[in-house]
């Protein structure tokens, strides 16, 4: 135990010796209160199956999508070449007209 | 107190039912739980009641999702941390911790920590206390959260995992973390006691 250890320790110990004897019983009119507020607001709704997938089918569809692009990378690629090669194409066509 | 006596499942039919006296048993049941994690997890310049009147209005704006997966009291007391947490948050700076800001008792406290000259005596406690919790405000909510559950109220890492609903190697990850910010803390103020 390294010196801080001992430190914190010991100063914990003797704050866990104060006991809270504040009052823990709910102040009069309170519950009342709370209650009366809590008549006028909606309760809201339980959470629909929708809700509680929509995580879960996000992650799912992002995976989807990773993995859709890893296996087309390749094709992807070799796509792109091809372009450059037909640009590369069109710009020589251009200079012999010229 | 929370006890078992209580009828939840009876209460909360009745509240869905918009009874407003099930409300006001249930609130006034709660109570006791709801503030005692309010006084434990308090943010400076924020009243324990206003507090503890916006947990249980959360409770009630929530009371639809609650699944009965996890006993009552543990769904209000785990909105009740969160709620704290929230509200430590929105304060966002926490002031310089400096000796000045110490009380005679809470200064003289951590001296005899720091230096450990002589023993503690049972008055000290109340100064202890105090001090502690100016300790923990230095540090970020959620890890503050960890060290009074864990060091001040001594429950288990799976207990805190329980409450708060964060795994229980982020709470040891916090737990950690919160404990090499406090060992800053006290080697400043040792240096600056020193000069």
């Amino acid at each position: 135990m390294n010196q801080f250890d001992h430190q914190w320790r010991k100063l914990i110990a003797l704050a866990r010796q104060a006991e809270d004897s504040r009052d823990a019983t709910a102040p009069y009119g309170f519950g009342t209160r709370v209650a009366a507020c809590a008549g006028t607001m909606p309760f809201g709704r339980a959470a629909v199956p929708v809700e509680k997938f929509a995580l879960r089918a996000l992650l799912v569809a992002a995976a989807f999508g990773v993995a859709a692009i890893a296996v087309n990378f390749t094709t992807f690629v070799t796509s792109t070449q091809t372009d450059a090669y037909v640009a590369a194409d069109v710009v020589g066509d251009l200079l012999d007209l010229s | 107190m929370a006890d078992d006596s209580f009828d939840f499942a009876g209460c909360l039919e009745r509240v869905r039912q918009r009874d407003q006296s099930a409300s006001r048993q249930l609130v006034e049941h709660l109570y006791p739980l709801v503030i005692r994690i309010v006084r434990s997890h308090l943010p400076r310049r924020v009243a324990e009641e206003d507090l503890a009147q916006d947990i249980f209005l959360k409770m009630f704006t929530r009371l639809a999702q609650y699944q009965g997966n996890v006993p009552f009291p543990h769904w209000v007391s785990r909105i009740a941390v969160t709620t704290c947490i929230d509200q430590l948050r929105a304060q966002k700076r926490r002031p310089e911790f400096r000796w000045a800001d110490l009380s005679e008792n809470e200064a003289e406290v951590l001296d005899n920590v720091l230096t450990d000259e002589r023993d503690t005596t049972p008055g000290d406690a109340l100064a202890a206390r105090e001090l502690v919790h100016k300790l923990l405000d230095q540090l970020k909510p959620d890890d503050r959260l960890v060290i009074q559950l864990l060091d001040l109220e001594q429950k288990t890492i799976a207990e805190i995992s329980a409450r708060t609903g964060w795994n229980q190697t982020l709470v040891k990850v916090r737990a950690f973390r919160a404990r090499r910010k406090l060992q800053k803390l006290f080697q400043d103020l040792q240096n600056k006691e020193k000069s």
